[in-house]
């Protein structure tokens, strides 16, 4: 079987990029990773990629941060029941407010580890593709496919608009 | 008629990269002048440490005084960077690209320079760490009933959160400068972005952490000062028993801190050369939320007042009669002038537009904003229930040296970022480049 053929399309505008990506998608290309210098809704929603998981992570993290605060405090009344000013052992009320900022702080922290989990960060070396330009003003397409494909991509990169079409064998 | 600048992304790192060039020897004189302030704070703070707080002059019942004012003052400049940064990112609010990196590095500094005045205040310092619940063997451990206990739990989460976000904020433009750098800067560029690279996948995590980020800083921000607030309410003292101070509190740090953003965002755009990156528009809105912060404190001054009259109680209505008359009252007056009556001025759109005024304007609201928090801390604590206990509180070298400390150790941390970090988001002003270049059209067709 013969090698996979990467093929790079650069871009300079950000809808014109997406336009190259959801042709690409159309023509069955899926094979796809792109670079870009912004957080591009457009690019991302071109991509069809699936929601980030960092938000369970969150969401876990916020609850376990909660629970958490409520067995300290709790759990800390229990140990050394000392009443003051005639107020109960386990006063709920203003243990909300330690709760409630565990739930932030740990909700917070999860959702960094994760995010560094899943965008497998830090990262030591470049990614295969990578171009110091992209944290810049361009946009690379990468489209990984067989050898009898790359003319098709190519051109439907070229129709979208890509200033440079180049490729690479993996 | 001027060429209207026509930004484009290329052009948006340039800029901020420029910025980030080795910087001269003015700035190097300013960091020096800045640093021997800390040092004299630092040498006071260790007499005062070594000698014992009497060397404060701070005696019953006025212990809090100065240290507690700038704490107050300080997590409140901290507010406004949050709402800059995640209140008006959820609300998409566009003219925020600009100046949020200011806003939020502004936040974490004052985050932590506010940390350090409760801990300037304690006689044993080296016992800080009690507020804290920590294994021991007697299990001891903080009241959790205790508003200091609250604080000391909201102000370290709030540090917590204001860093990483600003971090997360910081990535990508990082990795633009890491890009853009050579030598030791590109290594050192390269271990703050953690090799950030922008792939796609990168992005969708980035997106959905930064947002929900946003989310949780948005509660948490209205929760610290409110907690700040209940230090004072939660306390039977006239002048701070008050249910009103949590929304109170929250909209002075809010007004103080886009003030704040003003003072330092002017002098910077004039000498960093951001003039196209920050434009007239971007200023006009900050100083729209300064107003209207402003008109909603003076409310608050207002009901304040108006309930402590309805109260018919007859403390609340001599601790606000010593207040308007007593012998801090040209304080409480020099107050309502700053942060009252100055303000109004901006309901003008030319004054909102001359930088000159606005920086002026800024000044004087944070000095009202500080004198706030001190006609309510002293201004309270000083006539309490019986008259036997009253004591006026007179400030020290020590303390007024702590206080300039403070200032100086902001600027310093600031000043530092601003010319080794991107100060301006350069990711986010190229994401909303179309608003920007609106925005410099806009302010061309008024110039002509």
């Amino acid at each position: 079987m013969s090698d996979p053929v990467r093929i790079l399309g650069v871009f300079t505008d950000e809808e014109e990029c997406a336009e190259g990506i959801e042709s690409l998608r159309r023509a069955g290309y899926s094979k796809l990773e792109v670079f870009s210098p912004i957080p591009s809704d457009r690019v991302l929603e071109a991509l069809a990629l699936k929601k980030s998981p960092v938000r369970v992570f969150v969401l876990v993290g916020g609850i376990l941060g909660a629970l958490s605060g409520f067995a300290l405090t709790i759990g800390t009344s229990l140990t050394w029941p000392h009443v003051a000013g005639g107020k109960p052992i386990i006063s709920i009320t203003p243990y909300i407010v330690i709760a409630y900022e565990l739930m932030i702080l740990l909700g917070g922290l999860s959702g960094i580890a994760a995010f560094l989990l899943f965008g497998r960060l830090p990262a030591a070396e470049s990614k295969i593709g990578y171009s110091e330009r992209f944290s810049g003003d361009r946009f690379g397409v990468w489209v990984t496919c067989g050898p009898d494909q790359t003319g098709r991509a190519e051109s439907l990169l070229r129709n979208s608009g890509a200033e440079e079409v180049e490729r690479e064998t993996a | 008629m001027a060429a209207v600048p026509q930004p484009d992304y290329h052009e948006i790192d340039r800029t901020v990269m420029r910025t980030l060039e080795w910087p001269g020897w003015k700035y190097w004189v300013w960091i020096g002048f800045l640093f021997t302030v800390v040092v004299w704070a630092g040498l006071c703070w260790v007499n005062q440490i070594y000698n014992g707080l009497g060397v404060t002059n701070l005696k019953q019942p006025n212990m809090w005084a100065m240290y507690i004012t700038n704490f107050v003052f300080w997590v409140g400049i901290a507010h406004s960077g949050t709402l800059i940064s995640a209140i008006l990112y959820l609300f998409r609010s566009r003219w925020r690209t600009a100046v949020y990196r200011i806003a939020e590095t502004m936040t974490a500094f004052a985050v932590m320079t506010a940390g350090l005045c409760p801990l300037m205040h304690l006689g044993r310092v080296w016992f800080f760490y009690w507020l804290l619940p920590y294994p021991n063997e007697r299990w001891l451990q903080p009241d959790f009933r205790s508003p200091l206990v609250w604080d000391a739990f909201a102000v370290s989460t709030y540090l917590t959160i204001s860093i990483l976000f600003l971090f997360m904020g910081l990535i990508p433009d990082v990795a633009t400068a890491r890009d853009e750098s050579t030598g030791w800067r590109k290594f050192f560029y390269g271990l703050v972005c953690l090799g950030w690279q922008g792939s796609d996948d990168q992005w969708r995590h980035y997106k959905g952490v930064y947002l929900l980020l946003a989310g949780l800083a948005t509660p948490l921000v209205i929760s610290v000062h409110s907690v700040v607030s209940w230090d004072f309410a939660m306390a039977q003292l006239p002048g701070w028993h008050s249910t009103i101070f949590a929304p109170y509190f929250v909209a002075g740090a809010i007004f103080s801190g886009c003030a704040m953003v003003l003072t330092l965002m002017i002098p910077v755009r004039k000498w960093l050369d951001l003039e196209d990156l920050i434009t007239p528009w971007h200023i006009d809105n900050l100083a729209r939320i300064v107003l209207f912060t402003s008109l909603i404190v003076t409310y608050s001054y207002l009901v304040e007042s108006w309930m402590a009259w309805y109260s018919k109680d007859p403390f609340e209505v001599m601790t606000f009669h010593e207040r308007y008359f007593g012998p801090y009252g040209y304080l409480f007056w020099l107050m309502v002038f700053c942060n009252c009556i100055v303000p109004l001025l901006l309901f003008s759109a030319k004054v909102r537009r001359n930088l000159t005024l606005l920086f002026i304007i800024s000044l004087l609201i944070n000095v009202g904003m500080w004198l706030e928090r001190y006609v309510i801390i002293a201004g309270s604590l000083a006539t309490n229930f019986m008259p036997s206990q009253w004591g006026f509180h007179t400030p020290s070298v020590t303390e007024a040296s702590l206080t300039a400390g403070t200032f100086a150790f902001f600027l310093m941390m600031f000043s530092l970022f601003a010319r080794f970090l991107p100060i301006i988001s350069t990711t986010e002003l190229k994401e909303g480049l179309r608003w920007l270049r609106q925005a410099l059209r806009q302010e061309s067709a008024e110039a002509a």
